[in-house]
């Protein structure tokens, strides 16, 4: 049996920096997303206007809820497309 | 009562009295049904996130009111009959968010009301540097060859507060003087 060999506990990780995410909207304390606020909107949304999910943008689960919410709004007054490529 | 926000977007090639008598008959429903407009506001013509009855653009208008909830379904009622709306969305606001909002449109309407006055201010002052211009452009006329700067001296002197019009009165006034220098030539 060979077995794999153990690496160094974190691997390559250790010497990756990485920033820490976090929600911008915790920190904007916002209670609620506006559909007519593009300019925030539009940085939730990549080209082929998906919504950016939390893994990505590291917005916390209450935010996201209002950003889908707010998205979708928008999408239907036809300020932000349903897809785009 | 509670507040709601209705968007809507009207059709972009309507003349502008077409476009304010749509938005009258629907300001209309808001104030007969005994709601009180916070905000009525023309958004201006913006391109669609997609083509709308092949529409590629849209004029966007925003009611912000309070009103009781019967208000916004004859509003939705009405904007669904009618062919010069493209889309339309009520929100209901909640209410921070709604005291934020009408807030704001606060200090929205009065922020326009400066602007127009800022306006009116400077098409007063640039009347007063057009008069300046033609002044000039007399005195070029009777100093007949004299060269453009004195002109622009002249213009200089009448519209001493009018700095940032000075130049374009400065461009009339050797235009003009050049114009007055070419007739006298010939």
């Amino acid at each position: 049996m060979i077995r794999k060999k153990a690496g160094p506990k974190h691997g390559r990780r250790r010497f990756l920096f990485r920033r820490k995410k976090y929600c911008k909207f915790c920190e904007a304390k916002s209670r609620w997303i506006d559909h007519k606020d593009m300019k925030t909107l539009q940085n939730y949304i990549p080209e082929r206007s998906k919504i950016l999910p939390r893994r990505i943008s590291g917005t916390c689960a209450k935010h996201q809820r209002l950003l889908m919410q707010a998205v979708k709004r928008a999408r239907m007054i036809a300020l932000l497309p349903f897809a785009s490529d | 009562m509670q507040t709601y926000e209705t968007l809507f977007i009207t059709v972009p090639d309507l003349t502008e009295d077409d476009e304010k008598s749509t938005v009258e008959v629907l300001s209309k429903i808001v104030t007969d049904g005994a709601g009180t407009f916070h905000a009525n506001e023309r958004l201006g013509r913006k391109r669609l996130g997609y083509p709308i009855r092949k529409f590629e653009e849209g004029v966007y208008t925003r009611f912000l009111y309070d009103s009781e909830k019967d208000v916004p379904q004859e509003l939705e009622r009405r904007i669904k009959l009618s062919d010069k709306i493209l889309r339309s969305l009520t929100v209901r606001l909640e209410v921070e968010w709604a005291d934020h909002a009408k807030k704001q449109a606060v200090i929205d309407a009065e922020r326009r009301v400066e602007a127009a006055e800022r306006a009116a201010a400077e098409a007063v002052e640039r009347a007063a540097a057009e008069k300046a211009a033609a002044l000039a452009a007399a005195a070029a006329g009777d100093a007949a060859a004299a060269p453009a700067d004195t002109a622009d001296a002249a213009a200089v002197a009448d519209t001493p507060d009018a700095v940032d019009t000075v130049d374009t009165a400065d461009a009339a006034a050797s235009t003009a003087s050049d114009d007055q220098a070419k007739e006298d030539g010939s």
